[in-house]
């Protein structure tokens, strides 16, 4: 047995909307298994039904070798959850929570105490640990949260979006948690719409989209499947007006995105893109302060595998007030 | 069948562990208290100021009410909560099953209304004369009252809702109008015959007959009748209240 994860038809029914529609995948052991998708694909629908939260309309899945739908306690005994927002018992302390979690799991009393104390040092709450969890920042629920996923050394950590809304400190302490746990050997089933995260820290990714796995593959590998995203990236000391009507006029390029004090040039050329640029540079008198080029990021794929409507993206963009140009992702998905 | 016996020891130590949470966490929560304490004994209140009755047959009254609507407020208050802050999910995602979860939650409404209850019947012996005639009646009154009630109350908990009041509501309307067919207003040898036939479908009815019959009162269905209704009622109510929130987890 390989697979920590096996996701067999799983299919979901909310009346007559079928918010997931027969997928199949596998998670191997060991390894950190992102599952990507825009708001509404059916993701957090796929983590529910996986750690038995809600029941399948049809299909299973098998958790560590166990049927979740027929041997749900066997299947929950293998699995630590971080719902994607922390559901601690505010009204209890830090160590309250660890203990009760403890006594879900039925751990012997001397057992979860030993292992509270191991996590709250772990993550850095211990001298915290008589106070009311009401108290603590977003950042400190989400470890609590984290501790208590952790409480039974579960061999599968299922984290809907573990690092969404937090200050930066907390994102590189839970990100750092995350690799230290998989080197342990636990396997990671991470759901996020950070995808530089994903990219990052991910073995494989599957991308659901409409309740189906639009592709399933490493990170880079999915890259490789769309080449023809490549890209430059310039930037100006001083910036000229009409840049962005003269960059599209640079041949061999399909579209210019600007993207903050940066713009963005799509080609499947680079070189001649370049040399392009020094031309305009020089004959408009600007300095380059940056040049980059750029492959297909794993956004890219996201984008073009899940076909962001262009409807959404334009209210976005008259939402925002900003340039109709910056709205390309559409664009770019359709090619 | 060691196995099956710790099977079921853990299922219970987990179940008697989500009644200890829900203890410490819940039974000092505002809507516990208005619902469960201020709701009865204002009600009682009220109704005792415009009767002549002497207060040690009233006492049985302010029991049955106690009962009723401090056992039956718990799960109302409890699980709406846990579903708003997602810790309801905490259950459904560790390994003991629903029904240990429920019976866990059951519990914790028990405890609360048969704790609440016990002073009124302190008040009525110490202050106003009450007698206790027959332990073992007022001791089954207690057990099956709050054990239906509070089953009724997870029942009820199973709409979805994430507030408290989203479930009170729907209960009160339930709750309400059995004050008014249960012989606690209006004695039910007083009703017509065929609001006596409604009157014994009331579960609100047999606490009433049984707290009336523990303390030296007149049952007019007979306390066997009572305490078998009372049974049935909460079998009934515990069934139907895990075969709902099962089905909310084939919805969600």
């Amino acid at each position: 047995m390989d697979n920590a994860v096996e996701a067999i038809g799983l299919t979901k029914y909310y009346g007559n909307l079928l918010a997931v529609d027969h997928i199949n995948f596998e998670v191997k052991k060991g390894e950190i298994f992102g599952f990507l998708g825009p708001n509404g694909a059916g993701k957090t629908t796929t983590i529910r039904m996986l750690t038995g939260i809600s029941i399948p309309t049809e299909g299973t899945a098998i958790i560590m070798g166990y049927d979740i739908r027929h041997q749900p306690i066997e299947a929950k005994e293998q699995m630590g959850i971080v719902p994607d927002i922390s559901n601690v018992y505010n009204e209890l302390s830090a160590w309250d929570n660890l203990i009760f979690t403890g006594k879900l799991y039925d751990m012997p009393k001397a057992y979860r105490e030993s292992r509270a104390v191991e996590l709250l040092k772990l993550f850095g709450l211990y001298e915290r640990r008589k106070e009311k969890v009401q108290g603590f920042s977003r950042g400190m629920k989400r470890r609590i949260c984290i501790a208590m996923a952790l409480m039974n050394r579960s061999s599968i950590l299922f984290l809907d979006e573990p690092t969404s809304g937090l200050d930066v400190q907390s994102v590189l302490i839970i990100r750092d948690m995350i690799r230290k746990l998989n080197q342990q050997g636990l396997t990671i089933f991470l759901t996020t719409h950070n995808l530089e995260e994903a990219s990052q820290m991910c073995d494989r990714v599957a991308i659901i989209n409409h309740g189906r796995i639009a592709a399933i593959d490493a990170p880079e590998k999915l890259k490789r499947t769309v080449e023809s995203l490549q890209s430059v990236e310039v930037a100006f000391a001083t910036l000229p007006s009409d840049a962005l009507k003269e960059l599209e006029e640079l041949p061999n390029i399909s579209e210019v995105v600007k993207e903050g004090d940066k713009f963005r040039l799509f080609t499947d050329d680079p070189s001649s893109v370049l040399t392009s640029i020094w031309k305009y540079a020089e004959n408009n008198n600007l300095k380059l302060i940056t040049v980059n080029t750029l492959g297909p990021s794993l956004e890219d794929v996201f984008v073009k595998l899940t076909g962001i409507r262009p409807a959404t993206a334009e209210e976005e963009l008259e939402k925002t007030g900003r340039s109709k140009v910056q709205g390309t992702a559409q664009r770019r998905a359709e090619q | 069948m060691d196995g099956h016996s710790s099977h079921y020891g853990r299922e219970i130590r987990v179940a008697w562990a989500i009644t200890v949470k829900d203890m410490r966490t819940y039974y000092t929560k505002p809507p516990s208290l208005m619902f469960g304490i201020l709701f009865p004994f204002s009600l009682f209140l009220s109704f005792s100021i415009g009767t002549k009755a002497p207060l040690t047959t009233q006492i049985p009254i302010l029991i049955s009410q106690t009962l009723f609507f401090a056992s039956s407020s718990i799960g109302p208050v409890v699980i709406p909560t846990e579903r708003a802050n997602q810790t309801f999910d905490r259950f459904l995602t560790s390994p003991v099953s629903l029904l240990s979860i429920l019976i866990g939650k059951t519990l914790a409404g028990i405890i609360y209304g048969a704790g609440i209850s016990v002073i009124p019947v302190l008040v009525g012996v110490a202050f106003f004369g009450s007698q206790i005639t027959n332990l073992g009646i007022l001791f089954a009154c207690f057990v099956l009252s709050s054990l239906a009630f509070s089953a009724l109350g997870i029942l009820f908990a199973s709409i979805p809702g994430q507030t408290p009041g989203q479930v009170m509501m729907p209960l009160n309307f339930v709750r309400i109008p059995l004050l008014f067919i249960s012989g606690v207003y209006i004695p039910i040898r007083e009703l017509p015959a065929l609001m006596q036939v409604v009157s014994m479908l009331s579960p609100l009815t047999h606490t009433v007959e049984l707290a009336k019959y523990a303390t030296g009162g007149e049952t007019f269905f007979g306390p066997i009748l009572n305490i078998t209704i009372l049974t049935m009622y909460a079998v009934t109510f515990l069934f139907m209240g895990i075969r709902f929130h099962i089905m909310n987890q084939r919805k969600e």
